[in-house]
């Protein structure tokens, strides 16, 4: 159980993180989503104790994570692969983590195994890969058999197998009934993975629901309608208080009624339709509807896609 | 919360204690190449400026035993000035290679108080510097002395004062790297860290010289008494029981006090390097 209230961090005039309020509960994989810049890290960051808050707490399991008696068992995190000494083997890397709270050597080598490590662990970590230093930095983050699980980015740089590797250990920890934390900048992996989605933007909360309950935020599903005679029944639905985007030539793509009302209006005003098909939207719609104004770096001055966001 | 565990492993929770946090410091000093050259420069300095001076000395005239001493004391000790340089590198890297690394927030998340790891990783270090730079100048002086006598000196191991004098070479050099270790820690960066400790130890007491050769003033030549590496230098020097007291006012410290200037320096920089650790974001 991570409870975060009140909880804000500035760096100079920059508010990273402002007035966020959430719990994240046990059993279930909550993921952060958000775009570049929205504060996710600095987040994880100030739960972990590494930055200190402006204002407001943050506690794991009701406590501050300074106070907890086994930080390493109590707490497993992932903040970015680069937090190893480049110049240090990931074997001594564990081991060295491994000794502050007396882990045994076998647990040690038990987390190179499921991570996949072996061929790798005795190799200085300088040379390792995007996708190896992610593996490593989970292998160190469930290092103590955390009850809680902070990953941030945690897919990032991993192979498609990799990817599929880290989507089923949060879904089995979680299920285990240990707390699961994931960030993401990408709503598909989240929307594979996570139960429940804290969207945050520009360092604020702007959407704490179920997965189900944040598609159904989005802007409202819309309904593709095809006739030869567009002009004529845009203006039709118009006066109906509809929305109406002509996309394309005798294409129609209508907010504000549903399939039926705009059936029932077509066959009053005699119109043809070659076309009627409801479209719900996508996780990816709702995410980009509820974070488009809230992103930091626009690509371009362009609208925000996706890809855009990601990269 | 309850906390299951997995099917294959049963954690055993003994939780975060000072001798883990001082087993992990131990494991991360030994587990890089840059420990383990500028440890085997210091040892190799130290034996090679002893065997040079050892072997280019000679008296022609018997010279009274404290002074046969203190020449075969200064041969075993005389790289450990440069000894100080090359620790002061190490010691500022020590922690300024977790910064720039970002390891410093694996080593903080483990260690959320943060003072512990800090502590730990200076007492290791110290401890660790002081074995190496003992072993390399009794090793010296072993290695020396039977080349001495048949250059007029004849070295006496039942000498209680050169004893101490080793130690306190090996003493010195600890905390020399404790100090610089500090700096590191306040500056967070390795150019940086070295920079200032190099030019604490190095620069500074070269600007002083000269300022005091020009000016000709006493009290110059005794705020240069204060300086890490003239305290650090005080500590492995033999005294004798013929001390000339000086009396145009200037002074030189005794090896206690010279101790207690330099423990003074390390505690100024230890205990800011620990508020700022405790209160920066990491």
């Amino acid at each position: 159980m991570i409870e975060a209230t009140g909880l804000t961090k500035r760096y100079g005039s920059k508010t990273a993180v402002d007035g966020v309020s959430f719990t994240v509960r046990p059993g279930i994989v909550t993921g952060f989503l958000g775009p570049n810049g929205a504060g996710k890290s600095t987040t994880m960051r100030l739960i972990v104790g590494l930055d200190r808050p402006s204002a407001g707490t943050v506690t794991v399991n009701g406590r501050s994570y300074a106070s907890l008696h086994a930080p390493l068992h109590e707490v497993g995190v992932l903040l970015d692969a680069k937090a190893v000494h480049t110049g240090r083997s990931a074997l001594n890397h564990l081991l060295a983590l491994a000794a502050t709270h007396g882990i045994p050597r076998r647990r040690v080598d038990e987390v190179i195994g499921l991570t996949g490590l072996e061929s790798v662990a005795s190799k200085r970590v300088g040379g390792f890969s995007l996708g190896m230093g992610q593996r490593l930095g989970i292998a160190a983050a469930l290092l103590g058999d955390p009850a809680t699980l902070i990953l941030d980015e945690p897919v990032n740089g991993l192979d498609p197998e990799g990817v599929i590797w880290v989507r089923n250990l949060a879904k089995f920890l979680a299920g285990e009934g240990r707390t699961v934390f994931l960030s993401s900048h990408l709503m598909s992996e989240m929307a594979q993975t996570a139960d429940h989605i804290i969207v945050l933007g520009r360092g604020r909360v702007i959407a704490d629901s179920p997965v189900a309950d944040i598609i159904a935020m989005a802007k409202g599903n819309s309904v593709t309608v095809r006739t030869p005679d567009a002009a004529r029944f845009a203006t039709l639905l118009g006066e109906r208080r509809a929305t109406v985007t002509n996309s394309e030539p005798n294409k129609l793509s209508v907010t504000g009624l549903d399939a039926a009302q705009i059936g029932e209006l077509a066959a009053g005003a005699g119109v043809v339709l070659h076309e009627l098909s409801p479209v719900a939207a996508s996780l990816e719609d709702a995410y980009l509807a509820l974070t488009q104004d809230e992103v930091e770096y626009h690509a371009g001055g362009a609208a925000p896609t996706l890809e855009g966001v990601a990269r | 919360m309850t906390a299951t565990t997995t099917p294959t492993f049963v954690p055993e929770r003994r939780g975060l204690t000072f001798g883990g946090i001082l087993n992990s410091e131990f494991i991360k000093l030994r587990t890089l190449r840059s420990t383990l050259w500028c440890y085997a420069i210091i040892v190799v300095i130290t034996l090679g400026l002893g065997f040079v001076l050892a072997t280019s000395y000679s008296s022609n005239t018997t010279l009274p035993g404290y002074s046969q001493q203190a020449i075969w004391l200064l041969a075993s000790t005389v790289g450990v000035a440069f000894g100080q340089l090359v620790i002061a590198v190490l010691g500022a890297l020590v922690i300024t290679g977790e910064y720039g690394t970002g390891m410093i927030r694996s080593t903080l998340t483990a260690v959320p108080k943060r003072i512990p790891a800090l502590t730990a990783k200076a007492l290791v270090f110290g401890v660790v510097t002081f074995l190496i730079a003992f072993v390399a100048v009794v090793l010296t002086a072993v290695v020396i002395a039977p080349i001495l006598p048949s250059r007029g000196v004849q070295p006496d191991f039942g000498d209680s004062k050169v004893w101490l004098a080793l130690v306190g070479a090996a003493v010195a050099l600890a905390l020399v790297g404790v100090l610089s270790l500090s700096i590191g820690a306040i500056i967070r960066n390795s150019a940086g860290g070295i920079a200032i400790s190099l030019g604490l130890l190095l620069v500074l007491p070269t600007i002083i010289s000269i300022f005091a050769a020009v000016t000709r003033l006493t009290w110059v030549g005794n705020v240069q008494q204060f300086l890490p590496n003239s305290a650090a230098g005080r500590m492995y020097s033999y005294v004798s029981n013929s001390t000339a007291v000086a009396t145009d006012g200037s002074f030189v410290l005794e090896p206690w006090q010279a101790v207690l200037v330099l423990v003074g320096w390390v505690a100024v920089f230890f205990a800011l390097a620990a508020v700022l650790l405790k209160r920066r974001d990491a």
